[in-house]
């Protein structure tokens, strides 16, 4: 699929970096030590970093503000309840968005619904590999990019936000939402493929 | 121009106060969870040595204060009644080595008096023979 190159433009990260934003990268060191001897100046860390992402995610999924807010307590009141079993290596900030997302889904069981369980994409694509940082969206089509997000089906959605928000690895968005990273990929190919469309429509 | 990541924070910054107010209440939360832990391990010890002292102490402590009086009397009256040799001999300095070997060759020639006379040799069994039984019931008559 051709992209004009005004488009989708592959630009230096660090034209975006010097913005007041939480860090992506999990490189960064943070307190979980200090948290799991139940510190609650690293527990304040750890939050600090992960409310904005977290409620940002949980309101893409259930589109309602004070739903969301209540799960971003419940995630973290669980994540302090259950930090340890988080296993070494593991990540904090996945296994934080991991509960997160089975607060989501718990929400969705309670209220009958099904799309995030049953919506499968089933054949694997292997192209996926560019980083969320790539793709670069003007301020006209923020809009289009919003309305586009909220039009796709739940499963594909979940694997974006998580892919625009933290730039979580296949892995991780797979561990995330307990799947195959195959479908992962699918789901993050077809995200991506609808929204270029979308900013290729939206430009003419 | 922004990246996809930029744009959905930026629209949800609104959130950003209530987000620290939840922060904050899970923070206090962590702090309650410490401080109930805290108190928790201390609390056990005092609520078992209270429970020891209202439930098994405190009803009966006439009785108990008497046991007491009278174990300290048996204490007292115990180390009024010693033998004060038993403390001489503890203070007194050890033997001398003549004194021991003296007391050791006296055991000695004690032990050489003390030993037993051979027992009596016993008379080895017999050998069992086994005999016919017509025979065994003629040595039965004739007994």
């Amino acid at each position: 699929m051709e992209i004009p190159g005004n488009q989708l433009n592959l630009l230096p990260s660090q034209t975006f970096h010097s913005m007041k934003m939480p860090a992506v990268a999990e490189s960064e060191q943070l307190p979980v030590p200090q948290a799991r001897a139940g510190e609650p100046a690293a527990w304040d860390a750890l939050f600090r970093r992960y409310q904005l992402p977290l409620y940002v995610y949980v309101f893409e999924l259930t589109r309602n503000e004070q739903t969301s807010l209540d799960l971003v307590q419940e995630t973290f009141i669980a994540a302090v309840k259950h930090l340890g079993g988080l296993r070494d290596g593991e990540k904090f900030g996945s296994w934080l968005f991991g509960i997160a997302h089975q607060k989501v889904i718990q929400l969705w069981r309670k209220r009958g619904g099904r799309e995030l369980l049953f919506d499968e994409i089933p054949e694997s694509l292997d192209e996926f590999e560019d980083s969320p940082d790539e793709l670069l969206i003007r301020r006209e089509q923020e809009a289009a990019f919003m309305n586009l997000l909220n039009q796709l089906p739940p499963p594909q959605r979940s694997a974006l936000l998580l892919h625009f928000v933290e730039d979580f690895s296949l892995e991780e968005i797979a561990r995330i939402t307990e799947t195959q990273i195959g479908t992962v990929k699918s789901r993050l190919h077809y995200a991506k493929r609808a929204l270029r469309k979308l900013l290729k429509q939206n430009e003419r | 121009m922004k990246t996809p990541r930029e744009i959905l924070l930026e629209r949800h910054q609104a959130a950003a106060p209530k987000l620290d107010a939840i922060r904050q209440s899970a923070v206090a939360a962590v702090c309650g969870r410490r401080i109930s832990n805290e108190r928790q391990s201390q609390t056990t010890a005092t609520m078992i040595l209270k429970t020891f002292w209202l439930e098994l102490v405190w009803p009966c402590r006439r009785i108990w204060a008497g046991l007491a009086a009278v174990w300290i009397l048996i204490f007292v009256f115990n180390l009024s009644q010693r033998d004060p040799s038993e403390l001489m001999a503890r203070k007194s300095p050890p033997p001398a080595p003549q004194m021991v070997l003296a007391f050791w060759q006296q055991e000695k020639l004690l032990d050489e008096l003390m030993v037993p006379d051979k027992p009596p040799a016993v008379e080895p069994p017999k050998p069992f023979l086994p005999q016919p039984r017509s025979e065994l019931r003629m040595q039965t008559l004739t007994a």
